[in-house]
């Protein structure tokens, strides 16, 4: 430890920031389209054969698109204890590989 | 027929138990494997339960592992004109 510092020292303090970089939300927005193309991949593939799958209709209907979306729901989560209600995605677990696009209406 | 396409790009290591069963099942073992599975429902719903985990495209016909490797090689940087053995050669005859 060269540089004596609360995060280095040990403890409980971490040091992540509070809103994600630019990068890292290109990167998210690269995902979110990912999720999309894969939807719509299997959907189509369905819809050929004149089947639908349940789920991927309630997707359609429940879920906004990545252009759809505001970049308040695409970068920020909805956490009742946060002054404004709002915290950077980036603090929930495995935020890279959950499909987190909905936030409680008004918030 | 028509196949659905599937490569694993992310692994589900620290995710819930639900999602390495139903990759376990679509025969996803390791990162960047690709499997063949006929277009169907059921596999619809597994391929949406892991949606964010994996690459899926659809395609015509289901390729072998042989093809697959095939398709890998990288360009060999020269073409053959002709072979020796198919040249008659000038000390005969």
């Amino acid at each position: 430890m060269f540089r004596p510092s609360l995060p280095l020292g040990g403890g409980l303090l971490w040091k992540i920031p509070w809103k994600l970089s630019s990068p890292q939300k290109a990167r998210q927005r690269k995902r979110l389209k990912l999720v999309d193309k894969v939807v719509d991949t299997v959907s189509v593939a369905l819809s050929k054969q004149g089947h639908s799958t349940k789920a991927v209709e309630r997707w359609y209907t429940e879920m906004p698109r990545e252009e759809e979306m505001l970049a308040k729901d695409k970068y920020t989560i909805f956490d009742r204890k946060e002054k404004k209600y709002r915290k950077g995605i980036h603090k929930l677990p495995k935020w890279t590989r959950l499909s987190q696009r909905l936030n409680p209406p008004g918030f | 027929m028509a196949y659905f396409r599937i490569t694993l790009l992310r692994s589900a290591i620290g995710l819930p138990e639900k999602y390495s069963g139903v990759l376990r099942a679509l025969g996803l073992r390791k990162r960047m494997r690709t499997v063949y599975h006929p277009v169907s429902q059921s596999v619809a719903g597994q391929i949406f339960a892991v949606k964010e985990l994996v690459d899926v495209q659809e395609v015509d016909r289901a390729l072998s592992k042989e093809e697959m490797k095939e398709l890998r090689r990288p360009d060999p940087g020269f073409y053959i004109e002709s072979k020796a053995r198919d040249r008659a050669s000038p000390y005969e005859g």
